[in-house]
């Protein structure tokens, strides 16, 4: 998968869970879920969830600690693609 | 130094499903899941050991500041209306009230009574919650040390945890914010 194909995908994942639009306007690899898109934490669990469904893959604890912005999600699901 | 947590109940209820597939499992520990599932009311257990998890990660944070996602090493223990959790070494106490519209969690070194003040919050937009919850927090804290409102700032790290500055003093606060409800806690 490309770059732009897996940005693409993981905003359409973080879309529903989005409370400021303009910052989700902007998404880019520097996005911070809670800091920029103001993402509640108890949230944070479902984007993870639907990520793993979206690809297919399981996330573990230590996978899971990272996942607080777009670059370490791209990184993370790389890595278990790729494993 | 203390730290706090809201969930606003109608919020949870709309924008989570506790019960959705590996949603438990990715949080709660077996032992917590055990609770959870023998409760009555399990969705109430849920988002009250969510709340001491939330707290007790930013009271850590404020010991050693750092940024991180791992709700499920956060191990609960409750004890009536208060708790434990632990986290590798670090230890703390929380206490918990729930009303039929939110539960609020505090986290402390020490057993203390709870000391956040809870506010209703009318706005939808983020922003002014969060401005609302912080003039009501500064607001407070300038009665508490007889300082006139402008000698009070919050600042956040950049780690995101927040401070109070006043007169050269720093001060551990706690803001939390869920739904149509906040809280404040002044350490």
């Amino acid at each position: 998968m490309t770059h732009q194909e897996l940005i693409v995908k993981l905003k359409a994942i973080v879309s529903p869970y989005v409370q400021d639009e303009a910052a989700f306007a902007n998404l880019n690899e520097d996005t911070d879920f809670v800091k920029d898109l103001k993402i509640n934490s108890a949230n944070l669990v479902d984007i993870i969830l639907d990520i793993e469904d979206e690809f297919d893959i399981r996330l573990e604890n230590e996978d899971m600690e990272k996942m607080l912005d777009v670059k370490s999600a791209m990184e993370i699901v790389n890595t278990k693609l790729n494993s | 130094m203390v730290g706090n947590d809201i969930v606003d109940i109608a919020q949870a209820k709309k924008e989570s499903n506790w019960q959705r597939p590996r949603f438990l499992d990715k949080l709660f520990t077996e032992k917590e899941q055990q609770i959870i599932h023998s409760s009555e009311n399990s969705f109430l257990i849920v988002w009250r050991l969510w709340s001491m998890k939330e707290a007790a990660y930013k009271l850590y944070t404020q010991c050693h500041p750092s940024r991180f996602y791992n709700p499920k090493k956060f191990e609960c223990i409750i004890d009536g209306n208060s708790g434990i959790v632990k986290f590798q070494n670090f230890k703390c106490y929380v206490v918990t009230k729930t009303t039929s519209d939110y539960i609020v969690s505090e986290s402390s070194l020490k057993l203390s009574k709870l000391k956040s003040k809870v506010v209703k919050l009318d706005s939808e937009c983020l922003t002014n919650q969060s401005e609302f919850l912080k003039r009501k927090l500064i607001t407070s804290a300038s009665k508490r040390f007889y300082g006139s409102e402008v000698q009070f700032n919050i600042k956040k790290n950049n780690h995101g945890v927040p401070a109070m500055e006043f007169n050269n003093r720093k001060v551990n606060i706690s803001l939390t914010h869920h739904g149509n409800y906040g809280a404040y806690a002044i350490a």
